[in-house]
């Protein structure tokens, strides 16, 4: 009867013991492989606001007052143009960077844009054809006074703003085409200023004058700057930025390469852009003039339909002013 | 590590010979002993036979020990050179196989990326192929690297970036498809990733696995220390025990100990040579083989991170300067300030009279056109020539153009390193067959040594009886 009971008691203190480590904390399962961060990827060199790129403060001229075009197209002997078609080529430095206005188009390897047909508008009148007459040479936006000023190129077509400091160094045509900053953000984005995007991200290029734009605003957006404008379309589209802000010239090539995106808010700077010639070369800057009072008739209106017409809206060729 | 084969065993380990049977007087005290084995000792080796039997517990304690240490000491040698050809190296060729393929995607994508219109498929291929060799490579790469921490890490980044890198790239196709410039600045960032964490990372997987393989390269070409005193003092031993008992007896030969002395003196010398020849062997696997590699891989990775500057220079669209100024610098270390010295030069000074002399002289050859070409690339795209500077870099059967050359480069580099692994299988391979039956050579040898002595003492404690 005791051993029955010394059994019966040793097999209850085992249940006991059982159960007592069985209902004990397992712990929590093991995280096989733990991710801390999964970071998105930036492009090279994201840094934040600039105030050091001035805009077009100086204004100790009438930086849109060109040469007036007294000759028409004509092409007198000895004259720049003459060299030019002597020498069979017009040099043209162009950006192939911007798209719509000067980029290359990656399945022909040609080169497009509005710059690109005022060039060949140029061409035409010098050579009465365009068609293997034009030597593009893609210049970045720093190189533009150094090569006109070097003569390596007859002309500059290159979104070229037109300021008095400029124009210490080199000649303009009359304003072809006016720009201004503006914002780019997602189409669904209630946004039209600056303002709307206070405390926002906000994109732009390295010491361009729409990053010190943005950088000193009142509005208080947070700058990010990165090496390329397109750089900043990646960053949009990632949705590590909330907005672009730059010329409305380049927003319209975003906004050309993503449906989801668009052009938003007024002008709130101004921006005339000229085609850049050497300083020496005056009887050039009426020639081109000249070529300009033609394109204004109705080429200026085609070429601005075909690239810009759609993202930023209809506009007219700005008036010339002459000096 | 063959610290394991120097831990001392309990005497009569495996290999000890039976104790005989009609063991009687000393030696079935012997026998007996265990417990006060202390005091035992110290009262028998007042009298002769109770010292000849303490030494004779000596001489085979001490044969088995030396044979028990030799015997570990060899097999752990064996299984440190078996590691290096069936782990280490191929780890290392793994990991150079992760960094290599991932700089030849970071250049390839950006060539295919430059081609007008559709991209060749050929480098759609090439592309594809390194991105599948990479994955396979880091799988292979991870599956050793969950004990090495900074290994691990390292597999970590690559194993998280490498999908976001392809989707990147992808993503700037299809921009690019489409005609849109976006499709270069996801380029871009996707080289950027490559640049700022995968490569690095790559570049450390390496360099940990390359010191990994070096380390025990090392390790299986040491000195036995441990194994070679205890066999030079089992033979010194043996010899003075001799000259003892000549002295004692008369008698000049004791034919148990001389047995004994020969197996001893036999595994000194077998040992000897096979170590020496293991040690040269494995020695020139690491000379001409593995070393030599690591100076071919990191001349080849220097010149595919130099295409892939080459190349995002023309992708960045006359904004390229920092990847041209990379570029310089990595020509630099390719070739050095003279053209014949850096990272080639000194691949070359390595495989100087080797198999692979041919093949680094022709890739010096292809990286001195390589980078004549590049100089044409760049002065066409200096000048405003961009689609003139492409067609010279990227256009793969034109004579002149730098892909060719670089194409050439790249391919003499593979073959050198080709037939540098191979000196590595063939030298540490030979190494291996040099310790052919060693291990179980030694310790029958010193089981024969230690019945030798006991024999041998047995026959003088006898005349004692």
């Amino acid at each position: 009867m005791s051993k029955r009971r010394f059994v019966r008691s040793g097999v209850l203190l085992a249940a006991v013991a059982v159960l007592a480590t069985a209902c004990g904390s397992a712990g929590k399962p093991v995280d096989p492989a733990p991710v801390s961060d999964a970071a998105w990827p930036q492009p090279a060199h994201v840094a934040g606001g600039e105030s050091g790129a001035g805009g077009s403060s100086d204004t100790s001229c009438n930086p849109l007052a060109s040469l007036a075009p007294t000759g028409g197209t004509a092409i007198p002997a000895g004259s720049t143009m003459a060299k030019i078609r002597e020498r069979g080529k017009l040099i043209a430095g162009v950006d192939q960077t911007t798209y719509l206005f000067g980029s290359r188009n990656p399945t022909t390897g040609n080169l497009e844009g509005f710059d690109i047909d005022m060039v060949n508008k140029i061409a035409d009148a010098i050579f009465g054809g365009h068609e293997g007459k034009v030597q593009f040479r893609a210049i970045t936006s720093s190189q533009r006074e150094d090569v006109l000023i070097g003569h390596d190129v007859d002309i500059v077509v290159r979104t070229y703003s037109i300021t008095c400091e400029r124009k210490k160094k080199v000649n303009f045509s009359s304003v072809y085409y006016v720009a201004g900053q503006r914002i780019l953000v997602p189409k669904e984005k209630k946004v039209s200023t600056l303002a709307d995007l206070s405390g926002k991200r906000v994109c732009a290029a390295k010491k361009s004058t729409p990053l010190t734009k943005i950088t000193t605003d009142p509005a208080k957006v947070v700058p990010v700057s990165v090496d390329n404008w397109s750089d900043c379309l990646v960053m949009l589209q990632q949705g590590q930025v909330e907005a672009v802000s730059t010329d409305d010239t380049i927003l319209a090539g975003m906004a050309e390469q993503d449906p989801a995106l668009a052009v938003v808010g007024d002008r709130f700077t101004t921006e005339n852009y000229g085609v850049g010639i050497p300083k020496d070369a005056e009887d050039m800057v009426r020639f081109v003039n000249a070529v300009l009072e033609d394109v204004r008739k109705s080429a200026w209106q085609a070429s601005y339909q075909k690239w810009v017409g759609v993202p930023l809206g209809p506009a007219s060729p700005p008036n010339p002013q002459y000096q | 590590m063959t610290t394991t084969a120097t831990q001392p065993a309990p005497p009569g380990g495996p290999g000890a010979p039976p104790p005989p049977e009609e063991g009687r007087g000393g030696i079935a005290g012997l026998l007996e002993l265990p417990g006060q084995a202390v005091r035992a000792v110290t009262k028998s080796a007042a009298t002769t036979p109770g010292r000849l039997t303490v030494i004779a517990v000596g001489l085979v304690l001490l044969s088995l020990l030396a044979g028990l240490v030799a015997t570990l000491s060899v097999q752990g040698r064996k299984d440190t050179i078996n590691g290096l050809i069936e782990h280490r190296e191929p780890l290392a060729a793994a990991a150079q196989q992760v960094y290599r393929a991932l700089s030849d995607a970071d250049a390839t994508a950006a060539s295919a990326f430059l081609s007008p219109g559709t991209e060749p498929p050929e480098l759609r291929k090439r592309y594809e192929r390194d991105i599948a060799e990479a994955g396979a490579a880091l799988a292979k790469a991870a599956s050793d690297s969950a004990d090495v921490a900074e290994a691990a890490a390292q597999v970590d980044v690559l194993s998280q970036r490498l999908p976001v890198y392809t989707g990147l790239v992808e993503t700037a196709r299809a921009n690019n498809r489409q005609g849109y410039p976006a499709g270069a600045s996801y380029l871009r960032e996707a080289s950027e990733l490559m640049r700022a964490k995968l490569l690095p990372a790559a570049q450390e997987l390496y360099r940990v696995d390359t010191t990994r393989l070096a380390d025990e390269q090392d390790d299986a070409t040491g000195f036995p220390w441990l194994a070679t005193l205890l066999v030079l003092a089992l033979l010194a031993a043996l010899i003075v025990t001799q000259v003892h008992l000549t002295r004692r007896t008369n008698r000049l030969l004791n034919v148990g100990l001389v047995v004994a002395t020969v197996c001893v003196a036999v595994s000194l010398l077998w040992g000897a040579v096979a170590l020496v020849m293991q040690g040269v062997l494995v020695g020139n696997g690491k000379d001409d083989g593995s070393h030599q590699v690591d100076a071919l891989v990191r001349a080849r990775i220097t010149a595919l991170q130099g295409r892939a500057d080459e190349t995002l220079t023309l992708v960045a669209r006359g904004d390229g300067g920092g990847y041209e100024k990379d570029f310089t610098g990595l020509a630099l270390q390719l070739v050095g300030q003279d053209g014949r010295s850096g990272l080639l030069g000194e691949a070359r000074d390595l495989a100087q009279g080797g198999d692979a002399a041919g093949d680094v002289e022709k890739a010096s050859q292809a990286a001195a056109d390589w980078l004549k070409a590049h100089k044409e690339v760049r002065r066409h795209d200096d000048a405003g020539e961009y689609s003139d500077a492409v067609k010279l870099a990227i256009e793969q059967k034109r004579p002149d153009g730098a892909a060719l050359a670089f194409q050439h480069l790249d391919d003499k580099l593979q073959d050198a390193i080709n037939v540098g692994r191979q000196a590595f299988l063939d030298g540490t391979r030979g190494g291996d067959r040099a310790l052919t039956l060693l291990a179980p050579g030694v310790a029958i040898l010193a089981v024969v040594a230690a019945a030798g002595a006991t024999m041998g003492i047995r026959e003088r404690l006898r005349e004692y009886r």
